[in-house]
């Protein structure tokens, strides 16, 4: 059933792809993490005009499906003028967008869970609003929120599956070109199936190592 | 850029049937699903090792891997395997069995949520496991994971717009082939964004009623 | 030393109704066992930590026994192995002659199938500190389930039966009640009719008041008491020492895994002769007796 010569032809390309996959995925967390920092900050702000613009960006990018934002990105990015934006740049605009989404809604979680008092200590020695921001709410609200921005990547790399839409030749992408011209379907998908494995399952793991020690420690 | 809506009313009724099989598929794979993530969740809660172990592999290989490549193992794979489907069947199947395997994680912590004496008192009474499951824990566990499965059956639908990839003709291949046919792209890719709007809203609207209906038995253990 | 715990011929005059009333008709008759629980060596440990040693203990049909002892003594456990929540490890007990939870084989000792279990215990009812009522279903469902789903009985007639035990805790008027709008008191009176529905042989309490606001204990105590003196086979594990004094036949103390003492209310509250009860009431009375100045 497995040609296993084919395979062992076969498998560097899939590296290859992979390693366009991580690439991508881990652009998109990081542009999708402060997109996330934003919106997230504004869905908890005092000003209902910012936390409705916060609830309604959150509600479109995880409204719509993943595959549909990145088809309009794909037919609108040469519309509004940048007709020569390369496929990996494409998608990691439409990756992020929806992981700022994602990611908004743990960063807020995050934001609400951090005890009150350690705002007020800040607040009282002076740091402004900025400073609290970045030296002490996004560093509590990542500790707190680790497993979940840990799921979140994972989710990442699996959605980046569908960017191939927009013409990058991912690990998805790659495997079903061999598969187009080899016909070995199973063998070529299986290969695909494990090595999205070989990445998520021991991020996976990470995630709920993480999450134990936070129990751990807020217990 | 310019706004056509007749693009839109010119080709109704093929967005009609697409918006319908997006539905059917939609509601056919959650029912999969479900069925299917309720055998899994019984099987990991009350069944042996030998039961668990390879269920626990089965869930984490879904989990690990895009809903993308399963499709392409169920549809494409298949046929290796002695199975044939159709596009739609394929889908459905696929859907199923991704969505199943959270639906069994949303269960799971379903059952581990009602309190162990109810099921020592009703063990004591001489009410068998299966009685028990299905007429203490399932509807007390109903309430409680309601948000969890309105929000799983919502990102399912979200996951039919993967279908249209392997050729199943619901809303966003359809949108897309009539944007491709006649270059109107903003008015086809606008309408297949509000439809999707449209749903996921009507969903969770349809989640939070149900929510605070069943809401009245509310569980409330004595102090 | 103990005596204001025993009203005046209080415990003779409750025997004597009790001689002379009958149990009601049940489902399967008692039959002519005399001995309706009986344990012998019975040993459970949890871990390294041994939690019952060698309990040996025989409960009589119609009788009333009380488990009393400190915290961590096992009564709990004990009561619980007597209805296999709890799975001893070593000894017997056995229901009507019957050995419960566990099956010789020639294999050494084995648990028994599920439906076995089932059926020894068919005729123990047990009730809950917690009470664990189903809190999705009224009062009268929750005396119901049991009898529709392993008696089953038609709707109707689980109604009936059920209404009654209902009627006899005195909650005919909250038949349609959720646990929810039941005070404690009440939610633990539907639990006793719950077990009650089932015709049991023996009813077996655990500390069926602990969870209850001081005023709502009353309500509770009532309708045992009114079960013992109709002739229920109960074992009760309690605190209430006015009640193990009023209305139990044999009065048990457990401590630390084992029976300490054994014998009527009059022995064991009167003429506590081992140290460790001695101290032990001498600690309740303490808590209990806060008006009096110093000891007696």
């Amino acid at each position: 059933m497995f040609d296993w010569p084919l395979l062992q032809q076969n498998a560097p390309l899939l590296l290859g792809a992979l390693w366009v996959t991580l690439q991508v995925s881990i652009a998109a967390l990081a542009i999708g993490f402060v997109i996330g920092i934003v919106v997230g900050s504004l869905r908890l702000s005092p000003i209902p005009l910012l936390r409705r613009l916060g609830g309604a960006y959150i509600f479109v990018f995880r409204g719509i499906p993943l595959l549909v934002q990145l088809l309009f990105i794909y037919y609108f990015l040469p519309r509004i003028g940048l007709p020569n934006v390369s496929p990996t740049v494409a998608a990691i605009i439409g990756l992020s967008l929806a992981a700022g989404a994602y990611t908004a809604e743990i960063m807020r979680g995050g934001f609400l869970a951090i005890p009150g008092g350690q705002l007020e200590a800040a607040g009282l020695l002076g740091l402004s609003a900025s400073q609290m921001l970045i030296r002490i709410r996004v560093p509590q609200a990542v500790r707190l929120t680790l497993p979940a921005l840990v799921n979140e990547m994972i989710l990442l790399i699996k959605a980046s599956s569908l960017v191939s839409v927009v013409g990058l030749a991912d690990l998805t992408r790659t495997a079903q070109n061999l598969a187009a011209s080899d016909y070995m379907f199973v063998q070529d998908y299986l290969m695909l199936a494990g090595f999205y494995c070989l990445i998520n399952i021991p991020l996976a793991y990470c995630g709920s190592l993480l999450e134990r020690r936070l129990k751990e420690q807020t217990a | 850029m310019t706004f056509d809506p007749t693009i839109i009313t010119d080709h109704l009724g093929d967005i009609g049937s697409g918006f319908l099989v997006t539905l059917g598929t939609w509601s056919s794979g959650v029912v999969l699903g479900i069925a299917l993530g309720m055998l899994i969740a019984v099987a990991q809660v009350f069944g042996n090792r030998l039961v668990r172990a390879p269920l626990r592999v089965f869930i984490e290989l879904i989990r690990s891997t895009p809903f993308l490549v399963q499709l392409f193992l169920v549809y494409y794979g298949g046929p290796s395997f002695g199975l044939s489907l159709d596009p739609i069947p394929a889908g459905i199947l696929g859907l199923g069995v991704y969505g199943s395997v959270y639906f069994a994680e949303i269960f799971r912590s379903g059952f581990e949520s009602v309190a162990r004496g109810q099921l020592e008192a009703a063990d004591c009474l001489g009410i068998t496991r299966l009685q028990c499951i299905w007429r203490i824990q399932v509807p007390q566990m109903l309430v409680i994971i309601l948000p969890a499965l309105v929000n799983m059956i919502t990102v399912l639908c979200k996951e039919t717009a993967v279908l249209s990839i392997i050729t199943i003709p619901e809303l966003t291949m359809v949108l897309t082939g009539i944007g491709s046919e006649t270059f109107a792209f903003v008015e086809t890719l606008l309408m297949l964004c509000i439809g999707y709007l449209i749903l996921v809203e009507a969903c969770s609207r349809l989640g939070m009623l149900l929510e605070t209906r069943v809401g009245r038995f509310m569980n409330k253990q004595p102090r | 030393m103990n005596s204001f715990l025993i009203p005046s011929g209080a415990a003779s005059a409750s025997t004597r109704e009790k001689q002379g009333e009958r149990m009601k008709t049940s489902a399967t008759a008692p039959g002519d066992q005399p001995t309706i629980v009986s344990l012998s060596k019975v040993g459970k440990s949890f871990g390294s930590l041994r939690v019952l040693k060698g309990i040996d203990l025989q409960v009589q049909r119609s009788e009333v026994v009380c488990l009393i002892g400190p915290s961590g003594s096992g009564k709990s456990t004990l009561l619980r192995s007597m209805a296999f929540l709890e799975e001893y490890d070593e000894g017997e007990i056995r229901i009507e002659g019957q050995l419960l939870g566990w099956q010789d084989t020639d294999r050494g000792r084995r648990r028994a199938p599920q439906s076995q279990i089932n059926q020894v215990r068919r005729n123990v009812g047990m009730v809950f500190q917690q009470f664990n009522l189903w809190p999705h279903m009224t009062a009268l469902g929750n005396v119901c389930e049991a009898l529709r789903r392993v008696r089953k009985l038609s709707a109707d007639e689980a109604n009936r039966r059920g209404m009654a035990m209902l009627e006899k805790v005195g909650l005919a008027q909250k038949a349609n009640a959720y646990p929810a709008q039941l005070s404690g008191g009440q939610q633990q009176r539907v639990a006793i009719a719950r077990a009650l529905a089932m015709e049991p042989h023996i009813m077996l309490f655990d500390e069926p008041t602990s969870a209850l606001d001081p005023e709502l204990v009353g309500e509770v105590l009532q309708v045992m008491k009114t079960l013992a003196k109709e002739g229920m086979t109960m074992v009760v594990v309690t605190h209430e020492m006015g009640f193990a004094a009023q209305v139990a036949d044999s009065v048990i103390f457990l401590d630390q895994g084992e029976v300490v003492a054994r014998g009527t209310p009059q022995q064991i509250f009167h003429n506590a002769e081992q140290p460790r009860l001695q101290q032990f009431l001498q600690n309740y009375l303490d808590r209990n007796a806060f008006w009096q100045d110093g000891k007696q």
